[in-house]
């Protein structure tokens, strides 16, 4: 393990942070909502750490650098990430105290979407800017997006690629690691502008449509209005978000190709098959239970289809109070928090493909009680899935269930409501947003105690970056020599 | 008319003993002493040993002069080289070749269109599976071969305790019910071949074939008495190339299949490229494998083994436990005769599947196809009726055909149609004769024009 180059790269892309600060900066001078202040503050700091652990550590950059090392500056870039992004919420006074600033910060990046803001429209537009937009910078990766525009990077960049994005069944667009990261941002800021259009047609205010957009995209779920989407109760805005959280929840692999001309890759992708399925066998699902509670069925199906979509693809926007809802709606949106989207998006949770390779293997050992000589493989798309795979999938799934297990015991014994607990920890370790309980779709995170909040911010981690990069750092085999 | 033959394996032999049994002149080459010695033992033709991807080697054989080239060894690379070769020495030369990789496929028209300009490619696993095919379309009969581009289907069926047909004269036929729709062609006793006249009487055990028009095939075997219950569920031991092919074919047919195969590393790719069938590592001979797997539920077991005794084997034993039908696969032509005997219901071979689809090619010209039955004694000759020929205009029943010729179907357009004494033949006609094989330069000689081989 080399210090010297996980610093290096650390100093990299807390110098990019830095620059990206300009935008929140140069919007805070139009408006004059006297943020620019405390964000130039935080810009120079983060620019000067940077700088110093860029020169600091400088060296030829053309080393190998190992599949250890490409972890440690995965987790390491994001813990820095969250700490500089949280500078101007800190001296902007957004608030009072480090702990919530920061849990703002990577509750942001991690593309969570849980909030300790009591009241968002109180906050200067440019500090709500700031906050959409590291939600959107994380939505797609910023090793990703770093590995895209810094030639820097160039080296060891697959290290990198993999500990950010793993997904079990990786698919490079390109020959070249680059070539595909910028194929996957270019897709993404393209997908972007088109909500922003389409949130401009349904009559938002240019700001709020560049913010939506860059919270629905990374499905994130950071609203600039205390009733997130509720407040426009609008059915079109309603409908565009729907729409672009599902494109959101799918491989951006599969609109690559669907951008090459091939119409039918959504459906012809099994897992994209699955994810679609799954959306809407359970958004009939609550549409017919929740019935009872708004005694429309087009009401009904409006909010359940909104409510669903946004908790599966972990985006965590609210149009309507699903406290409210009987029992049953609420427990099923309670395990959809651990489905998630589709492998290779935006998305967190388990993953759908990691599910269906889950009961495949399922389906298969009990095939095997059956015919016992019987031989079979597991396949996705009619591709065999190598048992190295599939074994993953179950020490993920595991590792997922176990963590979240022990996280919510340890939420609970700091005085917290099982249902707060179990649902807080979901929905954190998912990165979706709103949970159940005193973390409900009205209420928000301000309320646990400090402890609490830095359990969450490390389960937002362990969930964003798909539990092997962040928990490997408790492995003492990790940093022997 | 010369033919060189490249292989002298059974496919080659067999087919050099065909057509030298029609007085063609035939040359074989192989580099095996031991096959060429059986092949000029046993029959009238040349045998020259050396490689026939050799240009010397097919010179030597006066690849010049010779109409057909056939490269029928076991490796394909050597069969495209010789045809390679023989394109560049005598560009007239018609060639066919075997090729078994499946790879090859999709670069048939390639080969074809350009050097070497193969003019047919026998694909052996793929007329094997063709094959099995149509025996699973019709399981109670004994052989089913398609005629007229399936439009007219030959079926031999054997004659037991309850057939509607037994005791019957032939000329009591045409009362029967859809009695326009079939033709009894030929009758098979005690292992001799009958083209039956008016008064022969059907007897129990006889091997009957019936011409029969595809359209009214259902009604014609429901009203014989024979099973044509669709096959639904197959076990499949094997899973070797006609193996993997035939459960590619039945999983598109979605038909339940099992397959059940010894190699646990080819049952691992199995269930790779397989989706619906099941794969089973075992062997097919194992009683509690078969007990486990249901054996008794099966419509249909199919040996596709390399090994004929454990085809064998395996497809008794599951005939014994219940399984309804089999169809199992020998190479060995000489255990044909055996075979009917011990109770296997259809053997395939992918070498007697590739014999019958080479000649069928090779009468190229006025005969359009050739289907072989009963040990070779007798021949399905599809032809057209050429403009001079004499036979144009007349009524069947004037016409002097032959004993041991029949015509059984005209194809006349896109209708085929068993005919009756008093059909007219027209010209543009197909007609399709069944023939033994004594009398089939009789029957090219009524035609006028000679059977060619092209």
């Amino acid at each position: 393990m080399r210090w010297r180059y996980i610093l290096f790269f650390v100093g990299i892309l807390s110098i990019f942070l830095g620059l990206t600060m300009i935008i929140p900066f140069i919007y805070s001078i139009i408006c004059h909502d006297n943020s620019a202040r405390p964000i130039l503050l935080s810009a120079s700091i983060t620019e000067i750490s940077g700088l110093l652990l860029f020169f600091g550590f400088r060296f030829k950059n053309n080393d190998y650098i190992s599949p250890r090392e490409g972890i440690a500056i995965v987790a390491l870039g994001w813990i820095a990430t969250g700490f500089f992004s949280a500078l101007p919420f800190y001296f902007g006074n957004a608030f009072n105290t480090f702990t919530d600033s920061f849990f703002e910060s990577v509750s942001g990046i991690t593309t969570t979407g849980a909030s300790v803001m009591t009241n968002i429209e109180g906050v200067t537009p440019s500090l709500l800017l700031w906050r959409s937009f590291i939600q959107w910078l994380g939505g797609m990766g910023i090793i990703v997006l770093s590995l895209a525009i810094l030639p820097l990077l160039g080296v060891g960049g697959m290290q990198m690629y993999k500990a950010e994005v793993p997904s079990p069944i990786p698919d490079k667009l390109k020959p070249r690691i680059r070539d595909t990261a910028m194929i996957l941002w270019k897709v993404y800021a393209g997908i972007t502008i088109a909500e922003i259009l389409f949130l401009l047609i349904g009559g938002m205010s240019i700001y709020d449509a560049m913010n939506h957009a860059f919270t629905t995209m990374p499905t994130g779920g950071f609203s600039t209005k205390n009733l997130s989407v509720a407040h426009y109760d609008s059915v079109y805005i309603e409908t565009v978000i729907t729409i672009f959280m599902i494109l959101a929840g799918i491989n951006f692999s599969l609109h690559y190709q669907m951008l090459l001309g091939k119409p039918l890759a959504f459906w012809k992708d099994s897992e994209c098959r699955f994810f679609l399925c799954f959306l809407l066998i359970v958004t009939l699902i609550i549409t017919i239970n929740i019935f009872p509670v708004y005694d429309s069925i087009g009401k009904a199906f409006r909010y359940a289809s909104f409510q669903v979509v946004s908790i599966v693809t972990t985006t965590g926007y609210g149009s309507a109070d699903y406290e409210l809802w009987p029992g049953m709606s609420q427990m099923i949106l309670l395990l959809c928090m651990f489905i998630g989207a589709s492998a290779g998006s935006t998305g967190g949770g388990m993953k759908c493909l990691r599910v269906m390779i889950y009961f495949k293997y399922c389906y298969k050992e009990l095939i095997s009680l059956i015919h016992p000589r019987a031989v079979r493989q597991i396949k996705v798309n009619s591709q065999p899935v190598s048992s190295d795979v599939v074994s993953s999938v179950l020490g993920f799934l595991g590792l997922f269930v176990g963590l979240f297990a022990i996280s919510s015991v340890l939420l609970a014994s700091m005085g917290v409501d099982i249902v707060t607990s179990f649902s807080a920890v979901a929905s954190a370790i998912g990165n979706i947003g709103p949970g159940l309980g005193t973390v409900g779709p009205t209420e928000n995170y301000a309320g646990l105690p400090a402890m609490g909040k830095w359990l969450l911010v490390w389960c937002m981690l362990l969930g964003r970056l798909e539990i092997y990069t962040i928990i490997i750092l408790l492995i003492p085999e990790f940093w022997r020599k | 008319m010369k033919v060189v033959i490249i292989g002298a394996g059974e496919v080659g032999f067999h087919i050099a003993s065909r057509i030298a049994y029609e007085q063609k002149e035939v040359v074989v080459i192989d580099t095996d002493e031991n096959a060429l010695r059986r092949v000029s033992e046993s029959i009238d033709v040349q045998a020259i040993k050396g490689s026939g991807s050799s240009p010397s080697v097919l010179k030597q054989a006066g690849i010049e002069n010779a109409d057909i080239l056939l490269a029928v060894t076991d490796s394909d690379q050597i069969n495209i080289v010789s045809c390679l070769f023989a394109d560049y020495i005598s560009p007239k030369t018609l060639k066919l070749v075997r090729l078994r990789d499946s790879d090859f496929i999709a670069y048939n028209d390639a080969l074809q269109t350009f050097s070497p300009h193969i003019h047919t490619i026998i694909n052996p696993d793929v007329e094997a599976v063709k094959t099995i095919e149509r025996f699973m379309k019709v399981p109670g009969a004994v052989d089913v071969g398609d005629l007229a581009d399936g439009k007219i289907q030959l079926i031999g069926i054997r004659l037991e305790k309850e057939s509607p047909l037994l005791g019957l004269k032939l000329m009591d036929m045409p009362r029967m019910q859809n009695a326009g729709h079939f033709l009894i062609a030929a009758v098979i006793r005690k292992e001799m071949l009958i083209i039956p006249r008016g008064n022969d009487v059907l007897a129990e055990d006889d091997l009957v074939y019936i011409v029969c028009e595809s359209q009214h095939l259902t009604q014609t075997m429901n009203m014989l008495k024979v099973d044509i219950t669709p096959v639904k569920r197959v076990m499949l031991v094997g899973g070797g190339r006609v193996g993997f092919r035939m459960a590619m074919s039945l999983e598109k047919q979605s038909i339940k299949t099992k397959i059940i195969e010894k190699n646990p590393e080819i049952c691992q790719k199995l269930a790779e490229k397989l989706d619906k069938v099941m794969v089973l590592q075992g062997d097919g001979t194992d009683q509690s494998l078969l007990i486990e797997e249901n054996i008794q539920d099966m419509d249909m077991v199919i040996t596709l083994t390399g090994d004929e005794e454990i085809n064998i084997l395996s497809s008794l034993l599951a005939k014994r436990m219940g399984a309804r039908s089999n169809i199992t696969r020998i190479s060995k032509f000489s255990y044909f005769p055996l075979v009917e005997a011990i109770g296997i219901d259809h053997i395939v071979s992918p070498r007697l599947s590739a014999v019958n689809t080479i000649l069928q090619h090779i009468r190229e010209g006025n005969v359009l196809s050739a289907v072989s039955i009963k040990s070779e004694q007798a021949e399905v000759l599809e032809a057209n009726v050429p403009e001079n020929s004499k036979v144009c205009g007349k009524m069947l029943q004037k016409i002097g055909f032959p004993k041991g010729a029949l015509v059984v179907g005209i194809v006349r357009k896109n209708n085929a149609f068993i005919p009756t004494g008093s059909s007219l033949i027209q010209i543009n006609d197909r007609i399709i004769v069944f023939a033994t094989r004594e009398v089939i330069p009789k029957i090219e000689k009524l035609l006028t024009v000679q059977l060619k081989y092209h």
